[in-house]
């Protein structure tokens, strides 16, 4: 199979772009160019819209020691530009390394979900819900399914191709009782892996327990807390800027109460670009450094924040998140117009595979089952404390006996790390910033409020 | 224009062909867009350039939409997405029309921006006439998009808009702005707004109160685009019945007469049409507190006939037109300035806003406010920590009790709308508001 052919691009022009940057005398180059398509299916009310696009885009970083520069545009990447001055800061390009075997999954080579497939998934949703629920009703969805290629090339000597593949859906609902819908976001590497019946149902139940009374102004609950993989995620994305990036022992001591001992020994963090089966699974970054699985919490104990090579060089070697980083590729490029962020990829806390969620119900006496969040977790590291908007159930010797429609669990970091009592087998992503993932958590000690 | 070499009549013609019927909807939109960037010292890298051209194609019939968009612009690609759109046109009968493109301004070499350079050096200079100096990572990013839109029957003449936009990041929080021209005097507007703010750092922690509140012009235009805008754009409207039926509600004061009034935006992001190539008008939203015109694209106007066209806007090529607005007007009043402070006496001076939302089901609002200053004898006086206001957004709306007589324009922020980011305008005077429940 030729080169344009497997990435999509064209290898003539990034090498012509790559040579004529070295001959301005820019000894930093690197050369990026992607191409990609997709089907959106949206359904909102009665409407419905179906969209196919694609783009084809470029990408170039160049620098020297004095200045860098970054231009991108649609189309191939030409020598001649034009390319914008270069201002301070200098540009270093990771060093390439060769990326450990990895086999390309063959779900990457699905066609796209057809039109007509793809609004019968949405309408099916749609029947399925008012199957389940009958006054409820899908106000909105969305489905979107793409795929991509691209080749990375540096003057470094990198020379890589990437694909990737992504569907995502939202779903929007309504049932009664509710004056604010429900929303579900989920992310598959194929549309068709998105389950109509399943999704239906889980939108039904959060609508039947939104629709309950929340906890008054001042109520308290307290006891055992079982969160869903969507309430734990939730609180996992907000955590994550701790972990990534150059961080002090002193600045983790500050929030977390201390420097390595941060959690319970049923919590086990791991970050993983190429987590198998994973929505964003690639065996390089987005600047072609290798991905890999890493240990950022093992048992309870901080092992160290991840940096991409840049940051790297960057962080201050003694200061201990420095001392002890972890140097993998996490990199994102979420398009051609985008710079090298780094951040997660897969970010999950380590399913137990012995312990089923109902075994995890059955051991809260007096306590509360938190199915979903209704908003974004906010944290505070100045105060090192959080608040989340949750819906559940009260649990009582393992049953659930009441839904409560809304309440803020809140509380101290450290405690929320240091009270994971026990994890589940049922992990589950959300795409957040990034693939967050988390099984059922078991936590002692936080205090669920009303407002 | 980079779209002046274009062969309009065949574009039309082509279009022509995917209309089944009178009832069809069909458009091309073509676009150009160049972003420039300066980001902070120290992070790299050092300049950027961002350039993107490319088309969508688009049927509507009944109430089923369909797109196909392209990056980059030639005949074949456009060919290819009018038969993709189609679905069932043969091959043979789609010609591909010639759309040159004309060169990037300034090629062939790289666009010159010597205002966006020099603005961090101008910025710095402002802080420093306010006797204080603060850290300060400033991103300046100039943005630029030219616009062609091609119909069957019609073949609008091009748009493009000019602007700037400011992040800024200091001890005190984050602020931002859009700005329709760069240099001198918004160096020293921006000056004002950051030193406000990293004051506000070391405020007295809010505490809950209820009373009058004075809001600047940029948080008034805030509000106007939450509370009025996004509450009267017809998909959003459809969410809780017919969107038509909202004409001739009383949603606010009488006291609140609002326009949007693209062809009054400044100079530099003024429009003709819209981004459906309809052409915009003067649409009263609320005249004395009643709604008159909510805003409509072509889809929502064919289905409720008495909504106006003219306000569909899109991001992009890739993204599906909706109703939004792109300049907000509310009228003067008679209210002097210092009339409003003496009328807000005891309450609170809110000339920032951190965050505005709109629940359009519930009809829920919250802004969010950096910080508040007290008003104590006609004047600002005590900074207070951040704080916020809650509410549906017609009891708040009723609460003006007076509107001041000088506006002013501003970029009333960036709208995120399903997803679609887009600019949006505003020239509001500052507006008063009786006993609003301010919280922390």
């Amino acid at each position: 199979m030729s080169e344009r052919v497997r990435s999509g691009v064209n290898p003539a022009a990034v090498e012509a772009t790559l040579k004529a940057l070295l001959a301005r005398g820019l000894p930093e180059v690197e050369v990026l160019a992607k191409r990609g398509r997709s089907r959106r299916f949206a359904l909102d009310g009665e409407r419905t819209a179906s969209s196919y696009a694609e783009e084809r885009g470029w990408a170039v970083r160049a620098g020297d020691r004095r200045g860098s520069l970054f231009a991108c545009g649609t189309g191939d990447p030409s020598p001649e530009g034009p390319w914008p001055p270069a201002y301070p800061p200098a540009l270093r390009l990771p060093t390439p390394q060769p990326p450990p075997p990895w086999k390309e999954p063959s779900d990457f080579e699905v066609p796209l979900i057809g039109e007509r497939e793809g609004l019968a998934l949405l309408l099916g949703i749609a029947r399925e819900l008012t199957a389940e629920l009958p006054r409820g009703r899908l106000l909105a969805a969305t489905l979107e399914d793409g795929s991509s290629e691209g080749r990375i090339t540096s003057s470094k000597g990198l020379s890589a191709t990437f694909r990737g593949r992504l569907a995502a859906l939202r779903l929007e609902a309504i049932g009664p009782g509710l004056s604010r819908p429900a929303v579900v976001e989920l992310s598959e590497r194929e549309a068709r892996r998105f389950n109509p019946k399943a999704l239906a149902r889980k939108l039904a139940d959060r609508l039947a327990v939104g629709a309950a009374p929340g906890l008054t102004d001042g109520e308290e609950r307290s006891g055992n807390l079982l969160l869903a993989p969507a309430v734990a995620a939730r609180l996992l994305a907000g955590l994550a800027p701790l972990f990534f990036g150059p961080r002090t022992d002193g600045e983790i001591s500050a929030i977390l109460g201390g420097a390595v001992r941060i959690g319970s020994e049923a919590l086990t963090l791991i970050d993983d670009g190429r987590f198998p089966g994973g929505v964003l699974e690639s065996p390089i970054d987005g600047e072609g450094t290798p991905t890999r699985e890493v240990g950022i919490v093992e048992r309870g104990n901080f092992l160290g924040p991840v940096l991409s090579p840049g940051q790297a060089r960057g962080a201050n070697p003694t200061g201990a998140a420095g001392s002890r980083a972890q140097i993998s590729g996490i990199a994102r490029r979420a398009s051609f117009r985008d710079l090298p962020t780094p951040g997660p990829s897969h970010l999950y806390i380590r399913p137990d595979p012995k312990v089923a969620v109902g075994s995890l119900l059955g051991s809260v006496a007096i306590g509360t089952y938190l199915i979903d969040a209704l908003g974004p977790a906010r944290f505070d590291f100045a105060t090192g404390s959080f608040v989340l908007p949750v819906c559940g159930l009260a649990v009582e010797n393992g049953k659930a006996t009441a839904p409560i429609g809304h309440a803020w669990l809140s509380g101290e970091i450290s405690d929320l790390l240091r009270g994971i009592a026990a994890v589940g087998r049922d992990l589950a992503f959300l795409p957040l910033d990034g693939m967050i993932g988390s099984p059922t958590l078991l936590v002692h000690g936080l205090v669920l409020r009303g407002r | 224009m980079p779209f002046s070499s274009f062969d309009t009549a065949a574009l039309a013609r082509s279009l022509a062909q995917l209309a089944g019927s009178g009832e069809d909807w069909v458009d091309a939109f073509f676009e150009r867009t160049e972003e420039i960037e300066l980001p902070p010292d120290g992070q790299g890298p050092g300049f950027s350039l961002r350039r993107e051209e490319g088309f969508a194609v688009r049927l509507v019939r009944e109430r089923r939409a369909f797109l196909a968009s392209r990056d980059g612009i030639d005949g074949r690609s456009f060919s290819e997405a009018l038969r993709q759109v189609a679905r069932a046109l043969p091959a043979a009968s789609v010609p591909e029309p010639d759309l040159p493109m004309a060169p990037w301004p300034g090629a062939p070499g790289p666009p010159e921006a010597p205002e966006v350079v020099d603005f961090a050096g101008l910025l710095e200079r402002a802080i420093r006439a306010h006797h204080t100096a603060f850290p300060l990572r400033l991103t300046v990013r100039r943005h630029q998009r030219w616009l062609q839109v091609a119909t069957p029957r019609l073949v609008p003449g091009p748009e493009s808009e000019r602007y700037y936009s400011l992040d800024a990041e200091i001890p005190g929080g984050r602020w931002g702005a859009l700005l329709p021209q760069l240099g001198r005097a918004e160096a020293e507007a921006a000056a004002g707004h950051l030193v406000e703010l990293f004051r506000a750092r070391t405020a007295l922690p809010f505490s809950p109160r209820t009373g009058p509140i004075l809001l600047g012009p940029a948080a008034v235009a805030v509000l106007l685009h939450e509370a009025v805008a996004h509450a009267l754009e017809a998909d959003l409207l459809a969410l809780s019945g017919k969107p038509d039926s909202a004409i001739g509600v009383a949603l606010g004061s009488p006291l609140l007469s609002v326009l949007d009034d693209p062809g009054a935006a400044p100079e530099s992001v003024r429009r003709a049409t819209d981004d459906e190539g309809l052409p915009v008008c003067r649409r009263w939203l609320l005249r004395n507190g009643v709604v008159e015109q909510p805003l409509a694209d072509a889809a929502w106007s064919r289905s409720a006939t008495t909504l106006l066209p003219g306000a569909g806007r899109r991001a992009g090529r890739h993204d599906l037109p909706m109703p939004r607005s792109h300049h907000l007007e509310l009228l003067a009043g008679t209210t002097s300035e210092g009339a409003l402070f003496d009328g807000a006496e005891g309450g609170l001076w809110l000339p920032q806003v951190r965050r505005g939302t709109l629940d359009p089901r519930s009809g829920e609002l919250e802004l969010r406010f950096p910080f508040a200053r007290r008003i104590y004898k006609g004047e600002p006086a005590e900074t207070l920590g951040p704080c916020a206001i809650h509410g549906r957004l017609a009891d708040l709306l009723g609460k003006a009790t007076a509107v001041g007589d000088v506006r002013r324009s501003e970029g009333a922020g960036w709208c995120a709308k399903g997803g679609q980011k887009l600019p949006v305008w505003a020239t509001t005077p500052g507006l008063l508001l009786a006993e609003v429940e301010v919280t922390r």
